[in-house]
């Protein structure tokens, strides 16, 4: 994987229905190695060609939208109020600069000083009803110059990856897996396969429904970001997955019950090509998946996905050799699924 | 002088409470434009102007310590476990990026718990439970990082609209840049007293700095620069000032009511905005330990409307900053 694909695409800005500047992106990225083209969702549909014809049509999909926030009003101090896009726990919004709008207004999501608040304020976390995003308008009159309801709010934090190839920024989840998946449109693969980068994950699977239509696929490959919560609040099972473990493939999330032929083959797969395997100890979480094996007649599908800290926060954690695993494994998956 | 450009740049250097180097340094380079008498003695930054001996002998001081962490504990796992150093908001920590400032700079991010076992999303964690992840082994960050070492929010910061910037640490080092804006104003003018600029370390663990500094420099009258509330839509007008309405002078029984009253004189005489600020008692700023030092010294404060206090984020005008400087720049220039 590209190192500066990854981090190139996880800066971009782009909530669930926002994701035009992600698409500019991976079209650029992609347009000489395969046919494509862009639904009225807005997802990219692209058709990639391989040495032979596969007898399987086989999809892979990755998302292109993140979690953020959007503007419900202007109050009349100039501050703005805001509404989640996807599922962002409203303690890790504030205190912190956001980008506002298309053009990425400054601003901030502050938070009363803590000299003033009381001892039962201290102790409650703040919810979206209370909070709000300041870009430094004197008034309403100002801030509507440049913002309008709708508009929507990102979080800014720096993206980094260490030499030890330890990865933290936002939006990992999931232009790792757009980022997995121009790089394999970019090489050379065995067979003929289809490509899907798809919109509104976010917010209720939404994208990957009508791509899985369009493409009606025999089999389908989701490349995701999944939880990992191997820090010291967390012990055993609670853990789900840890980073540097490999690639996980679930059996089953709150989305999809995975096809079982498939999670088996996945691990002979990895143990085969020395790639790191392992699988959640919770049921929980989901993703595309959950829309694309339900699509028509059914889809038999697989998530291969990165075990991320601190998922849909300002700052996710990851490990490099995680996502190349997911990467090999995806790659491997898909010439036997192709074939299957 | 590029008064943006001073505030962004002190606002992008560390300099958590007893470890104010990086910070005082580049305080006392800005200071050296105006006076070649000064130093760094014990983390406090002291500049000597106008007439020595000539009395009454002024202070002028601003905090240069910010906020931040401490390192108490590395963990099996290489998480490290801390504590607060100065007044936190622990609301606001989970998946703030930070910078553990080591033997060299490590970022790292504070440990959010995962929506999947969070069972309720209205609490607020204990400081006790807060760890960061720096993404290395306990043998890995033993090599760059020790117990003690202390940790600031990502440094940032940036222009929002108008006037308006948002940063890490602009408390108090809005503060600061006042201060040097009027050394600024008056470095042509023949000052008729002796004038003592102080950046003092650790205020937010309790003023300490100011405390061993103001033994030194034995002033008549301290003048302490900090910022101070600013209103916001959830907060209290009784107790917040009002950003880009000017600087805010102090009143308050622990204060000198007549130096109170000359600096609103002075405002009013040159038609500078300003805002008054009245407190019952102690003020929680340096001027509590210079009132009080050796035999006593006329206090007053002047403070700049800040909105979002000890966040990452908070925000300030900087017509404030411009209008405090040159407030205190009319003072020194009137004082004998």
């Amino acid at each position: 994987m590209d190192k500066k694909f990854l981090k190139e695409l996880c800066l971009i800005d782009g909530t669930s229905g926002d994701e035009d500047k992600v698409r500019g992106y991976i079209i650029s990225k992609i347009k000489d190695f395969c046919e494509y083209n862009v639904d009225p969702l807005g997802n990219i549909i692209a058709e990639k060609k391989g040495a032979g014809r596969a007898k399987n049509k086989v999809m892979v999909s990755a998302h292109m939208d993140e979690v953020g926030m959007i503007v419900t009003s202007v109050k009349a101090d100039g501050t703005l109020t805001l509404s989640a896009v996807g599922g962002i726990d409203p303690r890790v919004a504030i205190g912190r600069p956001v980008a506002v709008g298309d053009s990425g207004i400054c601003g901030v999501i502050g938070s009363k000083a803590v000299h003033n608040m009381t001892d039962e304020e201290k102790k409650t976390a703040p919810k979206f009803t209370t909070i709000y995003a300041d870009i430094g308008a004197a008034d309403k009159e100002e801030a509507e110059k440049y913002v309008q309801p709708g508009d929507r709010v990102y979080f800014k934090s720096e993206f980094g990856i260490t030499e030890d190839g330890f990865v933290s920024g936002k939006a990992i989840d999931d232009r790792f897996g757009c980022a997995a998946m121009i790089e394999m449109i970019r090489s050379e693969l065995p067979y003929d396969c289809t490509f899907t980068f798809v919109v509104q994950e976010e917010v209720g699977l939404r994208g990957s429904r009508t791509a899985a239509f369009a493409v009606d696929p025999d089999f389908a490959i989701v490349l995701e970001s999944t939880t990992a919560a191997d820090i010291p609040l967390a012990e055993g099972e609670k853990r789900c997955c840890e980073l540097g473990k490999g690639a996980v493939v679930s059996y089953m999330d709150r989305s999809t019950i995975y096809d079982k032929e498939l999670y088996r083959l996945s691990k002979e797969t990895a143990s085969e090509n020395g790639i790191n395997w392992q699988t959640k100890t919770m049921v929980a979480g989901g993703n595309d998946s959950g829309a694309i094996h339900i699509s028509k007649g059914g889809v038999r599908t697989i998530a291969i996905s990165a075990p991320c800290r601190y998922l849909h926060s300002p700052v996710c954690a990851a490990r490099f050799s995680d996502l190349e695993d997911c990467e090999k494994l995806a790659k491997a998956m898909l010439e036997k699924m192709c074939q299957l | 002088m590029d008064l943006n450009k001073t505030i962004m740049s002190l606002c992008l250097a560390k300099g958590v409470s007893g470890d104010e180097s990086e910070a005082a340094e580049l305080a006392l380079s800005m200071l050296k434009e105006y006076t070649d008498d000064c130093c760094i003695k014990n983390g406090n930054v002291i500049g000597h102007f106008g007439v020595k001996g000539k009395k009454p002998h002024v202070l002028i001081d601003a905090h240069i310590d910010q906020i931040g962490l401490v390192v108490t504990h590395i963990t099996e796992d290489g998480f490290l476990k801390i504590s607060n150093c100065g007044g936190i908001d622990r609301r606001i920590l989970a998946a703030q990026q930070v910078v553990v400032m080591g033997n060299v700079p490590v970022n790292g991010v504070i440990c959010s718990v995962p929506p999947h076992l969070e069972t309720d999303e209205s609490k607020v964690p204990e400081m006790a439970d807060i760890c960061i992840d720096v993404g290395m082994s306990k043998e890995q960050a033993e090599k760059v990082i020790s117990l003690g070492d202390k940790i600031v929010f990502a440094p940032h910061c940036e222009k929002l609209l108008g006037d308006r910037i948002s940063g890490t640490s602009l408390d108090d080092r809005c503060g600061v840049a006042a201060v040097l804006r009027a050394m600024d104003i008056v470095k042509d003018k023949a000052l008729q007293c002796e004038v003592t600029v102080l950046f003092s370390t650790q205020e937010e663990v309790g003023e300490r700095g100011a405390k061993i500094a103001a033994f030194d420099i034995d002033p008549d009258i301290a003048l302490a620069v900090d910022v101070s509330f600013a209103l916001t839509s959830d907060d209290s007008e009784l107790k917040c000032g009002k950003m880009g309405k000017g600087c805010m002078i102090g009143f308050s029984p622990v204060l000198d009511r007549g130096l109170s009253e000359q600096f609103r004189e002075i405002a009013v005489g040159k038609e500078l905005p300003y805002q008054t600020e009245v407190m019952s008692g102690t003020t929680g700023t340096n001027a509590d330990r210079f009132s009080v030092n050796r035999g006593g010294a006329k206090a007053v404060t002047l403070s700049i409307p800040l909105k979002y206090m000890h966040t990452p984020a908070e925000v300030i005008s900087v017509s404030d900053v411009e209008n405090t400087a040159r407030l205190i720049a009319a003072y020194l220039e009137e004082v004998k």
